[in-house]
């Protein structure tokens, strides 16, 4: 047993806790386990272990995120799917309306996605001096999901970004610093809103297209 | 002929170059306005066909030929012409080899070198400009078309870029080197330029051109994914709000499940000490012990004084009061010396009544006498006085010394 092999099942073991802790693996939150699931070797024994817990490596966002589903679906594992989804349900409203809100605030072309770094205090400073993205921010930070009740700009943005980190959508790198990182698991929630969209007919982005168009008028 | 040519473009140049600062104002600003202030240099610069008035009431301009150079020259970023126009350039060259052959055809060879000379400028122009336009999609390909804003101003600009590329690959495409070769005949010359020259840098813009489509193409998707997402969380918030009875059908129900709602539960959850169960105190606080605190602050605190007043000045005299101890030695030592006979330590202690304690009186004693110059010492002579340990063999206790002169 040479010490390479050890260290590959070492890498391997922690890969798979990360997985059966309900983890999204992404290159910004888990760059080594990443990479090593990016080769097919490995996915292929992580499948064979996972497998024998009736689990499965499953992907999103064109492979780049991996997370882990259930094998075979009995009665109590759609139970868990059930309420799962009914939470990302739920969460999809404030997710988005924070998505625009910092897309807006930071004047960018681009909404947030994996890897990109939001840097809280010009941020906060953007929104701060803008009337309507305040409004916005109390709107948000006063949903369930982050269950704000402040009426201080400050500590709605913190608790938001809080909450972020906690449920993976964001990482904060350097516990001093106010910056934070996009996971993969925005990525993630792009996609289940675009599986909706096209589920069930929505066409979303030409609602939106024909709405600029009439602003434009 | 030649000579005036030489003479009017340096007069050219040198106005260019006189008015240097003028022309690179309106080339940055991209017209200029008479207001008086430079009026001579502009009129100069107006006869010289260097500024130009595209419509009356217009502010003068630069002509497109000064503003191309100074684009070409300065790599500048905003350019975005591509003189995408081959087949005119094909049909120069043509005309030209057609002329050069004729003239060759009589002998008339001044004339054909004239020919072959105009020839070589055009092709050699005609595939600069081509790598030049190449170099030109480059740089707007790796700043991702950085110099507009916007993702849609991006995409339009890759558009355009798109459509660029296409026209100089139908361009190139009106190339026939069959019939190139069939002009060039069995003329040397004209092979070298038309066949060999042409195709070798032919064939490799022509492969360079195809890998700047892919990579366009590829930022074009790259920019509608964006703007697509865009869109998905406008949409949304729009539908959203407009239908705010809206609720997202049950996607898990069906029998086939999306994977990408297949989320196992986490089954390994984050571990915490319990501290409130008393019965893993023992193990905790076994545990706890083993844990070693390493503390790197607050050692290494050392205070300093600050701002102390430091003079350098002449050191002051100072003095060692000497021992007494070692006075008295050296009083037993001039005693010694005045009796001139042999008299032990603690004899001398005894007899003087001097409260040393006796052991501190001999070694100083000892110490006295080892301490003496070597000449001083020579008059002396110290006799230990003791006896062997009993039972450590090599052993001698002193009890007391002897002091005498040698």
């Amino acid at each position: 047993m040479s010490s390479s092999t050890q260290t590959v099942l070492v890498g391997q073991g922690a890969l798979i806790e990360a997985l059966l802790r309900g983890e999204f693996i992404c290159r910004t939150s888990n760059e080594d386990a990443w990479r090593a699931l990016k080769s097919q070797t490995t996915r292929d024994s992580v499948e064979q272990y996972l497998n024998q817990i009736n689990r499965t490596l499953a992907s999103a966002g064109e492979g780049e995120v991996f997370f882990c589903g259930y094998l075979q679906l009995g009665d109590d594992e759609r139970k868990v799917i059930s309420s799962q989804f009914r939470d990302i349900c739920h969460a999809l409203i404030p997710l988005v309306e924070w998505l625009v809100l910092v897309q807006e605030a930071s004047g960018q072309d681009a909404p947030l996605s994996e890897g990109a770094a939001v840097r809280l205090n010009e941020l906060q400073t953007r929104i701060e001096d803008t009337p309507a993205f305040r409004e916005q921010l109390a709107k948000i930070s006063h949903y369930r999901l982050f269950g704000s009740s402040s009426t201080q700009v400050d500590a709605q943005i913190k608790l938001v970004f809080k909450r972020l980190v906690e449920l993976g959508y964001l990482l904060r790198p350097n516990q001093e610093k106010q910056i934070y990182i996009a996971t993969g698991k925005l990525d993630y929630l792009y996609e289940v809103i675009r599986f909706i969209d096209e589920t069930e007919g929505l066409s979303l982005e030409a609602q939106a297209e024909t709405a600029t168009q009439r602003d434009l008028i | 002929m030649s000579s005036n040519l030489h003479q009017a473009g340096v007069k050219l140049l040198k106005q260019l170059g006189r008015h240097a600062d003028l022309i690179m104002d309106v080339y940055l600003s991209g017209s200029i306005a008479e207001d008086g202030e430079n009026d001579s240099a502009i009129d100069k610069l107006r006869k010289a066909d260097i500024l130009w008035r595209p419509e009356p009431g217009q502010e003068l301009r630069l002509k497109r030929s000064v503003r191309a150079l100074l684009e070409e020259a300065l790599s500048d970023e905003r350019n975005r012409q591509i003189d995408a126009n081959v087949g005119s350039s094909l049909a120069t060259i043509k005309t030209l080899a057609d002329h050069y052959k004729e003239a060759r055809h009589s002998a008339d060879y001044s004339a054909s070198e004239a020919y072959l000379a105009d020839l070589s400028e055009q092709v050699y122009s005609f595939t600069e400009g081509l790598k030049y336009s190449i170099r030109v999609l480059w740089s707007r390909i790796n700043n991702e078309f950085g110099y507009v804003g916007t993702i849609n101003a991006k995409i339009r600009e890759n558009e355009l870029a798109q459509s660029q590329v296409s026209e100089l690959l139908n361009g190139l495409e009106m190339f026939q080197f069959s019939e190139l070769g069939e002009i060039a005949g069995d003329i040397r010359e004209l092979r070298k330029l038309l066949v060999t020259r042409l195709q070798e840098t032919l064939s490799d813009c022509t492969q360079e051109l195809s890998v700047v489509q892919g990579r366009l193409l590829e930022l074009l998707g790259r920019f509608r994914q964006i703007q697509g997402r865009t869109r998905l969380l406008k949409g949304w918030l729009l539908y959203t709000d407009m239908h705010p009875d809206y609720e997202v059908a049950d996607h898990v129900s069906h029998k086939q499940l999306p994977t990408l709602f297949n989320r196992a539960e986490a089954i390994l959850a984050p571990a915490a000490v319990d501290v409130s169960n008393t019965a893993q105190e023992v193990e905790l606080l076994a545990m706890v012990s083993q844990i070693k605190s390493i503390s790197r602050a607050g050692r290494d605190l050392v205070m300093r004084d600050h701002d102390v007043a430091f003079a350098l000045v002449e050191a002051e005299d100072f003095d060692i009061p000497d021992n007494p101890l070692k006075l008295a030695v050296d009083e037993y030592f001039c005693a010694v010396i005045d009796s001139g006979i042999n008299q032990s330590a603690l004899d001398y202690l005894r007899q003087k009544e001097m409260d040393w304690d006796p052991e501190s009186w001999l070694y100083q004693v000892i110490c006295g006498y080892e301490g003496l110059p070597e000449e001083h010492r020579r008059y002396f002579e110290l006799e230990p006085i003791g006896e062997r340990h009993p039972v450590y063999s090599g052993n001698f206790i002193i009890r007391d010394v002897e002091l005498g002169l040698a």
